[in-house]
């Protein structure tokens, strides 16, 4: 699964058995934690987890511009290899989540990712730029 | 109680459940929420094909990125400082935060 379409959780049906690095309670946490996140803030939040090239700000900068709407989106990119993580705000979305609160969060996820937890650091990081980004219009 | 029924008794039965428990205990670490066996540590490769999570179908404009002429203009970091005299930002820029672990 490379670009991968976690389905809504409106959807009965289970997630598919990914032979990746997400268990599939883990894959519903995540899951669970971006529709909650996209449905508070207005925003479309998204996930990448793999490699990226260098210089791996832009890639993951232009990652973010292939989305359908990159203004009112947020990308989370993570490079276990690398052990680089970057967020990506839209021009819409840096102004709802200002890029102080965006370091603020970044580095709480890395304290996760540094003892191994990829599943918690994501779910942490999305829970604390949906709040900081508060209600959408 | 006999030689043997004492050893039975005293050393069999818990060295029995010593192992029953290590059973148990062994079966559910590799079996358990760890990314089905295959849990992610720091410093370990990542070899699992890239992942990108998305709530709903988005329409991509390419996936390979080849989109982007070759004159494809920098964004800005942060907004605030240019990386390098002479790349432009796109009108508004992205914003966000790096780091690493």
């Amino acid at each position: 699964m490379t670009v991968g379409e976690l389905q809504s959780s409106s959807e009965t049906a289970a997630p598919p058995e990914l032979d990746g690095p997400f268990s599939t309670r883990q894959l519903l946490r995540v899951d669970e934690a971006m529709r909650l996140a996209d449905e508070s803030t207005g925003l479309t939040f998204s996930i990448f987890v793999g490699g990226l090239d260098e210089p791996v700000r832009e890639d993951a900068e232009r990652r973010h511009r292939q989305l359908a709407d990159p203004d009112r989106s947020v990308l989370i990119a993570i490079s276990p290899n690398q052990r680089q993580l970057e967020i990506v705000t839209g021009q819409h979305a840096r102004r709802r989540i200002p890029d102080t609160y965006a370091r603020l969060a970044a580095l709480s996820m890395v304290a996760a990712f540094g003892g191994g937890d990829l599943t918690g650091g994501i779910v942490t990081g999305l829970d604390q730029l949906a709040s900081h980004a508060g209600k959408g219009c | 109680m006999s030689v043997t029924d004492t050893l039975l008794v005293f050393v069999g039965i818990p060295a029995v459940a010593a192992l029953v428990i290590a059973g148990v205990a062994y079966a559910a670490s590799s079996r358990g929420a760890g990314g089905g066996g295959k849990r992610y540590r720091p410093g370990r490769p990542f070899d699992f094909t890239p992942v990108w999570f998305l709530s709903s179908p988005e329409a991509l404009v390419d996936s390979a990125g080849t989109a982007l002429t070759a004159g494809a203009q920098t964004p800005a970091l942060t907004g605030r400082k240019q990386e390098q005299a002479g790349q432009q930002a796109p009108a508004g820029g992205t914003g966000g935060a790096s780091d690493r672990w």
